[in-house]
């Protein structure tokens, strides 16, 4: 056994950004390689975690010492894991890139970085990523809220720090939103409190039955969450708030923030509620699920601007995630439809981050994201119009992306349990989505005979978008690891929800 | 996007209130059916904690649960509290204050008996929390009273003006409590396993360290901005939010 072995890596990656919140609070000129080194040293503690889950099984940990019930437990299960693996890679991407985006003296008007920008985005999305980090590791619902408002305020606040009008109100409603889905959530956590006088996750899950109760908590916490992760109709304040932000903003709301809140309803879905919830509520999210990719996928069609085109596709990309719910129903397919929606929550955060980088530059090189008129701009930045094209092939889902091999598996789950109706949605939505990105290529690709005068993009904000579009790609083809490590503590392969 | 200037006294029932109507009562509804079926009494937890009482290093069951069961979570709130100032610091700057008024002498007078006194029951309230009711965030919302008063009488130039020894201050009651945490970790225990020896005077080091943080930090929200000396938006020309 050596240190590595041994060491509690699940800790370091919650206690380094929080640390780092400190430190890039206080020191601001050194902040960016603070920020930068603790993404990377948190590349470090999942990759410690992940050999101790892979070798010896799904872990808990005693905060304190105490145990359950009166302590917290902290646990890393494979989709912990997998989690952390995304926020830590996109994290140290994001933070290259927002390094240079922020100190930027070739500022255009479009997004004119100001100093207080790059004074606090540092601290915010350190203390972001330990939110994201804390939450990916709880086992203890009353811990998941506390961790759901830090992750809140900090989003909230970085989806403020633009300045602009437009940014302050839509930072405003999403502050409305995340305080109401949060107290929803909270709610659901009293009545649990009350009934079962516990609130650790394994152990309520032993407790609750079918009944008013659970019911009420489990409408109340779902909910919370829905509203929370813009899941169709409740998306109504995404596209504003991550369309607005700043560039390095908008890719951690539109890739890591709205996951958690999905992530959250997964966990309470097949381990708490595993005995109360029903088909027809299966379905029920499964319906909101086929809404989303329907109506996101046509408004991003004819969004004008470019950020908010990817924004909406955000809207339509999370609809897929709800279809886990009523494809696990089938004991045959659960198995893989939970693979599925994990592995395209990987492979939407992967080619989010790098299409709104992608954006992102496409903007500060135009001056504008008009889609109309980015004609001629794959002359003047290659890199990044490869960068959303590659995006966009994980998006639509073509092969090998990761995003082809979690459709692939949500057909699987679909076709084998014989529910064509919804075999037939993610094909339907992969069209749209082929349509949306083939629109914005359409104008990228058109050659124009005089250049329009563009701003320079730096390198390294082009190449952190390609390199996570790369990923993007590329996800498919490794595929084997990630969906054998989620096998690692899954809910589902001993029974399918709503069937016991 | 509704502009935001309807807040009118336009009573009439559209279909969208219709909708919240509904919304609301069925939630109350629902509310009211499971509490209803709640059990008639429930201890929670209590008997559990106040159990374990004498390993948790002080004697008030609130403070072992919010200082060492569940300390956990409360390192997450002080986090969350330390946010909330960055995140509205992040915003905009603080009004600057009105050019100097003197206070009227009464207030000035009635200052001078009652703030001694207040920074006295910051300091009570967080020592009886090892036993009775009381800690660092009842002590430290009482301090925050005597930096709003001072504010309010626009005594308080000193302590707004040195904006890197507030921001150390600011961060002080989280980085003594990252700091107890991992450093029991040293001694072979988990995170924030308090050698039993010294829980107490752990949890005290902690909360004198919170209360500072916590007291600034309310204040600091009641000022609601960024110090004017702040040197990097000093250099800029921004007052956070800007118009298109």
């Amino acid at each position: 056994m050596t240190l590595w072995d041994t060491a509690p890596w699940l800790l370091w990656s919650i206690v380094l950004p929080l640390s780092a919140g400190i430190l890039t609070f206080l020191f601001r000129r050194a902040a960016p390689w603070i920020g930068i080194a603790t993404t990377l040293g948190s590349v470090v503690s999942v990759a410690g975690l992940a050999a101790q889950v892979v070798h010896s099984g799904p872990l808990r940990y005693s905060v304190g010492g105490w145990g359950v019930p009166l302590g917290i437990d902290l646990r890393a299960d494979g989709l912990s894991v997998l989690m952390l693996v995304m926020s830590a890679v996109i994290g140290v991407a994001v933070s290259v890139y927002a390094a240079r985006y922020f100190s930027d003296a070739d500022a255009t008007d479009e997004r004119a970085v100001q100093a207080h920008q790059r004074a606090y985005f540092w601290p915010l999305w350190m203390f972001l990523l330990a939110g994201l980090n804390g939450l990916f590791l709880a086992a203890d619902i009353f811990h998941l809220y506390v961790t759901l408002e830090l992750l809140g305020f900090a989003a909230v606040s970085l989806a403020a720090l633009a300045g602009k009008r437009a940014a302050v109100v839509a930072a405003m409603r999403y502050l409305l939103v995340s305080l109401s889905g949060s107290l929803f959530f909270l709610f659901g956590v009293a009545i649990l409190y009350a009934a079962y006088a516990t609130v650790d996750l394994t152990a309520l899950a032993g407790k609750v039955q079918p009944g008013p109760l659970a019911w009420s908590a489990l409408a109340l916490m779902a909910s919370g969450l829905l509203i929370k992760g813009a899941v169709f109709p409740l998306h109504f304040w995404l596209p504003p708030a991550h369309a607005n932000a700043p560039t390095p903003v908008s890719a951690l709301l539109s890739a890591l923030v709205v996951k958690a809140s999905f992530y959250i309803l997964l966990r309470l879905w097949f381990e708490l509620f595993g005995a109360v919830v029903t088909p027809a509520t299966a379905t029920f999210l499964g319906l909101l699920g086929a809404g989303a990719i329907l109506w996101g996928s046509a408004q991003a069609l004819h969004q004008p601007r470019l950020k908010l085109l990817v924004a909406y596709s955000t809207v339509a990309q999370l609809g897929y995630l709800m279809l886990v719910f009523p494809l696990a129903q089938n004991a045959g397919s659960a198995l893989t439809a939970w693979s599925a929606c994990v592995y395209f929550v990987l492979a939407h955060a992967c080619a989010k981050t790098a299409m709104f980088l992608a954006a992102g530059n496409i903007a500060h090189a135009a001056g504008h994201d008009r889609i109309a008129d980015l004609d001629g701009i794959t002359q003047a930045l290659p890199l990044s119009v490869a960068a959303f094209a590659l995006a966009g092939i994980s998006l639509i889902g073509l092969p090998p992306s990761g995003g082809f091999i979690a459709k692939w598996m949500l057909l699987q789950a679909a076709i084998g349990s014989g529910k064509w109706g919804w075999a037939t949605l993610i094909l339907v939505g992969s069209l749209l989505a082929a349509a949306y990105v083939m629109r914005v290529l359409w104008h990228a690709f058109t050659q124009v005979e005089v250049a329009r005068p563009l701003h320079r993009v730096p390198r390294t904000m082009e190449w952190s978008a390609l390199a996570l579009s790369l990923l993007a790609v590329l996800l498919g083809l490794m595929a084997a690891r990630p969906v054998e490590l989620l096998r690692s503590g899954a809910p589902v392969s001993m029974h399918a929800p709503g069937q016991t | 996007m509704n502009a935001p200037d309807d807040f009118t006294d336009d009573t009439r029932l559209t279909p969208l209130r219709l909708m919240i109507m509904l919304f609301v009562l069925t939630l109350a509804g629902a509310l009211g059916w499971a509490v209803c079926s709640l059990p008639a009494y429930s201890s929670g937890l209590a008997v559990t904690a106040l159990a374990e009482l004498s390993n948790s290093g002080v004697l008030n069951p609130v403070t072992a649960a919010v200082l060492n069961y569940r300390g956990y979570d409360t390192l997450l709130e002080i986090a969350v509290l330390l946010l909330a100032v960055i995140g509205v610091w992040s915003l905009a700057q603080a009004e600057p204050p009105a050019a100097f008024e003197p206070a009227s002498p009464v207030l000035l007078s009635f200052l001078r008996i009652v703030l001694p006194l207040m920074i006295l029951i910051a300091g009570y309230l967080l020592w009886i929390g090892s036993f009775a009711p009381g800690g660092a965030f009842q002590g430290g919302a009482v301090l925050a009273g005597v930096l709003v008063l001072l504010r309010l009488s626009n005594q308080d130039r000193a302590i707004w003006s040195h904006e890197v020894w507030l921001r150390f201050c600011l961060v002080l009651g989280l980085s003594v409590f990252i700091a107890v945490a991992v450093g029991v970790m040293a001694g072979g225990g988990k995170l924030l396993e308090y050698p039993r020896a010294h829980a107490g005077m752990l949890i005290l080091l902690i909360e004198s360290a919170a209360l500072i943080s916590i007291a600034l930090t309310l204040a600091a929200l009641f000022v609601g901005g960024r110090a004017l000396s702040d040197e990097d938006s000093s250099r800029a020309s921004d007052n956070g939010v800007q118009p298109e």
